[in-house]
């Protein structure tokens, strides 16, 4: 524990604003600022990298037991969806001035063309150069200048544009969403900047942080056909090969009407909302051609795989191992969440208290179920604690791992990971962009607005039985990548 | 000034001063009327042994944010014991006796899960603290988890063991970042020999023993050191009966602490302090400049200053180094008030390459500010954004507690945040010029740079730089090398 700053009123956990997102960086989150914690293992059992379910999805849902009774009241959710295929979600919160406004666009990292990773995430960044009706950076003027904040983020399926504003500004707001999606340009010298920013971005999350290459590459060793082996944050000669052609291109085939919901969580009045949705969402035509999909099946991995990978400057070294996880949608994918949340979320949690604590072979543990919307990876990852051996931490690791899957879970400690997830969902729905942010993945990912309150229901109803069940199945009787990461010349 | 001439004309063209455009059409509709930002009431209590309760009632959610914070921090470590305040404070989550019962870390982390959240120990300058968040129906039983582990923590030798283990490999981890190395530079070449200089070091670290952890324990963890914060769903009568039956019975063991930390400040570092890491992805960056402290009258007109400089995105550190320059991902800057100084903190990172460059256009902004004062655009618009952040921590529980904390730990009264938006934007383009006028020149910046040097190329070689590879590295001594 190193003292941190005193913080004043400006330097509101500024700290870490240089700092890698989470385990695997899935979303990238850019508009700089969106403070998150270092990854610690514990923190992302489940990340924004989630995904929009796909036709099989019917066939999952169709073997799920009886819903459990709900928890909590259900949110007042208002949904309508316009002509033009726009859909538009909304929870009036009047407790605070404030209104969050985002648009989810069913596009991400697995979209990127050929030859050109990371371009999405490029994309997502140059949604901010300016329209046919307002300068570069227009959103900033919008949002910041008159208090509020805005920001973006690009993953595996997804992509995000969040912006909070007191909530007198929400037409304007509403405007300028529907600006950028009919009227984008870009030209050359924004592109040729834009790029730059992409490349130190890429820099400081996967060359600067000391365990920023073992990250990024869990992707391609996750995955050996899908297109989600390309990081969402891409390589820098990829990114130096795309063209304003790209842009436009990836613009008029993704950003549409039919291709986004719109998610406004806060302080509005309904009919007003609904007349300015129509008013600026409504004359945007959706274009007669199809939405391009990625339709690539994941095989199932036929071989155990070890892999060494040196970088330079690495302190301690360390170990991720990946095992195939199930789409998003899937009807296991709550029980992983329990799993992930028992293995590593907290102090208490088995690998924390095992490998941090008790035996102190680990500085660090993580374990996370990254669920996508056509596949999924499930991750273990321990970062040695000093002049402790890889090996050993693997066989440990193993060990809680298979005693989690075997031995008897205390009810108690399902209570605790039950009560956790709980407490974390509502403390997260407490701001509007919080609520907004629930909201426009349980769209995206599970299809469904109502399923922000299912989900919750569904993790309650989680029996010790469907943990070691799904631990046993995803896990101890699968094949799986295991990667040491240390300090060498790269091969 | 080119940047400043294409600022103000996309806000020309935004409001349609200049060019006539169809609000709502071509250009952005105009505001509703706006509603006004609540502070909410926050009451402060005492109990009989001087403990301090304050609260906030916030009834949205069935949910209280607790914070148990003891006013002393690592501005209390002995000189060579940097590191020994974040350790008692990470000892607190550790164990504690329950009268004749010793209650292990692991109980103590499973109680509180079981409470429905992780309870968090943390340190920074004045303040150690404990803090969890319970749904109202564990409020109860919550506080007197955390009343029992701030009062009776056990400070076990094998925990202090452990403890130490993962500080050292932290630090191990922090030198590998550059990011991290810079940082912790900087803090000994702005504050010198201060208690506010000092970083926990491998050999700090080692000479902790657990006399002084129990020591440090009994002289700041004291009724009259600590303030209860509790925010949510639950209202001041309440407040008080609660802090009543679990706190009211502390007595401290050990006479009050009469002496205060020593603030002698003496840098003899140079201007630039060049940190070699062979093999780094980027080059980080810190530029410091002075500040005040946290009581001076003008720290209002100081935050506004830093808001202009490096208060967020379109601020002018990232509007140059990365909206025009793209040369990093962001460029931010931050400010560090102590009672009698303080810092501003200019921060980022970018390839070596363009290292020199960056650190160039840092400086130059930073000084700029004395002879170009913020445009009425760019000012209202940087006081909105900080009033904006006040808005946003007001609108949860966690936000609420944490501006109470901040009022605390700074030794400053509550009243003052409901001052805090008038304040703000009262101040004026003059009194931000003045305030960098009087404080911000080339003489008066330190820097440091930590990265891969000879990448950098010899535009970063100073007359008069320190340079140091990192394993020369001694963050506990004033000149920062390790004696040969």
């Amino acid at each position: 524990m190193i003292p941190v700053m005193a913080s004043e009123l400006t330097a509101l956990s500024r700290r870490h604003w240089l700092r890698w997102l989470a385990a695997g960086a899935l979303a990238v989150a850019d508009r700089a600022e969106a403070a998150k914690k270092r990854r610690t293992g514990a923190k992302k059992v489940s990340t924004k990298g989630k995904a929009k379910p796909k036709g099989k999805s019917a066939k999952h849902a169709a073997t799920v037991a009886p819903e459990p009774a709900p928890l909590l009241p259900p949110l007042p959710i208002r949904e309508r969806r316009l002509a033009n295929g726009l859909q538009q979600i909304s929870v009036v919160n009047p407790a605070s001035a404030a209104v969050s406004v985002q648009v989810w666009y069913r596009v991400g990292g697995k979209d990127d063309p050929a030859g050109r990773s990371g371009f999405a995430h490029l994309f997502e960044h140059l949604m901010f150069k300016g329209t046919k009706n307002t300068a570069p950076e227009s959103f900033d003027r919008l949002t910041e200048d008159v208090g509020g904040q805005n920001n973006a983020f690009t993953a595996e399926d997804m992509t995000v544009y969040q912006s909070e504003v007191p909530s007198n500004h929400l037409e304007r707001v509403l405007w300028a969403e529907a600006d950028r999606l009919a009227y984008l340009t870009v030209d050359d010298k924004n592109l040729a900047s834009e790029r730059l920013v992409v490349i130190e971005e890429l820099r400081q999350r996967v060359q600067a942080d000391p365990y920023g290459r073992l990250f990024d590459a869990l992707a391609e060793y996750s995955y050996s056909q899908h297109p989600y082996r390309r990081t969402v944050i891409g390589k820098q000669a990829d990114l130096e090969a795309a063209s304003l052609a790209d842009v436009r291109t990836f613009h008029s085939t993704y950003y549409r009407p039919d291709n986004a919901v719109l998610v406004v969580a806060g302080d509005f009045d309904p009919g007003q909302l609904d007349a300015w949705v129509d008013r600026h969402f409504a004359p945007l035509a959706a274009p007669a051609t199809p939405i391009p999909r990625v339709n690539v099946t994941e095989p199932l991995r036929s071989a155990d795989r070890r892999v060494v990978l040196n970088a330079p400057q690495v302190p301690l070294p360390a170990l991720a191992l990946l095992w195939q996880g199930p789409p998003a949608n899937h009807p296991d994918a709550p029980a992983l969440e329990v799993a992930a949340a028992l293995l590593a979320a907290g102090e208490s949690s088995r690998l924390n208290e095992a490998l941090v604590y008790r035996s102190q072979i680990a500085q660090s543990v993580g374990f996370s179920a990254d669920l996508h919307a056509d596949a999924g990876q499930i991750v273990a990852y321990a970062i040695a604690a000093s002049a402790r051996s890889l090996r050993l931490l693997e066989a440990a690791l193993f060990t809680e791992l298979q005693r989690l899957g075997h031995k008897a879970i205390a009810a108690a400690e399902m209570e605790r990971v039950r009560a956790r997830l709980l407490t974390g969902a509502l403390l997260a729905r407490q701001t509007p962009q919080g609520l907004a942010n629930a909201l426009g993945e349980a769209v995206v990912v599970y299809g469904d607005a109502r399923a922000a309150d299912r989900r919750l229901t569904r993790l309650q109803a989680v029996t010790a039985a469907d943990v070691q069940r799904v631990l046993t199945h995803y896990v101890l009787r699968a094949r799986r990548v295991s990667i040491d990461y240390q300090q060498g010349r790269a091969a | 000034m080119i940047h400043h001439l294409a600022f103000s004309l996309a806000l020309t063209l935004l409001t349609g001063a200049a060019v006539a455009g169809t609000p709502g059409l071509d250009e952005p509709p105009a505001a509703q009327p706006a509603r006004a930002i609540v502070v909410p009431t926050m009451t402060e209590q005492r109990l009989a042994n001087g403990l301090t309760v304050a609260s906030s009632a916030r009834n949205d959610l069935p949910l209280v944010s607790i914070t148990l914070m003891v006013r002393a921090g690592p501005e209390q470590d002995p000189p060579d014991r940097a590191g020994l305040a974040a350790m008692t404070a990470a000892l607190l989550t550790k164990g504690f006796q329950r009268g004749s019962v010793n209650v292990s870390a692991t109980a103590l982390a499973q109680q509180a899960e079981a409470l429905g959240n992780t309870l968090d120990s943390s340190s920074g300058w004045r303040s150690s603290s404990l803090s969890m968040t319970v749904t109202t129906t564990h409020l109860s039983a919550a506080l007197g988890l955390m009343a029992q582990a701030l009062r009776q923590p056990s400070l076990a030798n094998d925990e202090l063991e452990r403890a130490r283990a993962q500080a050292l490999d932290g630090l191990r981890l922090a030198l590998g970042d550059p990011a991290e190395v810079a940082s912790q530079v900087m803090r000994r070449t702005f504050w010198g020999t201060s208690a506010f200089g000092a970083s926990p070091t491998a050999a700090s670290l080692a000479r902790i023993n657990r006399a002084d952890v129990q020591r440090f324990h009994a002289r700041f963890y004291r009724p009259e050191q600590t303030v209860l914060v509790l925010v949510g769903d639950v209202n001041a009568e309440n407040a008080l009966a609660l802090a009543n039956m679990l706190l009211a019975d502390w007595k401290p063991a050990a006479a009050a602490p009469s002496d205060a930390p020593v603030l002698t400040k003496a840098t003899a570092l140079p201007a630039l302090v060049r940190v070699d890491m062979p093999g780094s992805g980027q080059t980080a960056i810190v530029v410091a400049a002075p500040f005040v402290g946290s009581g001076a009258p003008d720290r209002r007109i100081g935050q506004v200053a830093n808001a202009v400089l490096g208060g967020g995105y379109s601020a002018r550190l990232n509007q140059k180094v990365r909206i025009e320059g793209g040369k990093s991902y962001g460029a931010f800057s931050q400010v560090e008030s102590q009672p009698d100084a303080g810092a501003l903190l200019a921060v980022t990172q970018t390839q070596h390459a363009t290292a020199a460059e960056v650190l160039a256009i840092l400086r130059g902004e930073i000084v700029r500010l004395a002879d170009a004062p913020p445009s009425a655009d760019e000012l209202s618009a940087r006081s909105a954004n900080l009033v904006g952040g006040l808005a946003r921590r007001l609108g949860s529980n966690g936000g609420v507690a944490a501006l109470m904390l901040g009022q605390y730990a700074q030794g400053r009264p509550l009243e003052e945040l409901r001052r805090y938006v008038a304040d703000i934007t009262a101040v004026t383009a003059a009194q931000v010029q003045a305030f960098a006028r009087a404080r911000w020149s080339a003489g008066t910046l330190r820097s440091v740079v930590a990265g891969d040097m000879s990448a950098a190329g010899p535009a970063l070689d100073e007359p008069g730089a320190l340079s140091l590879k990192l394993p020369a590295l001694d963050l506990s001594r004033p000149d920062l090398v390790t004696p040969q």
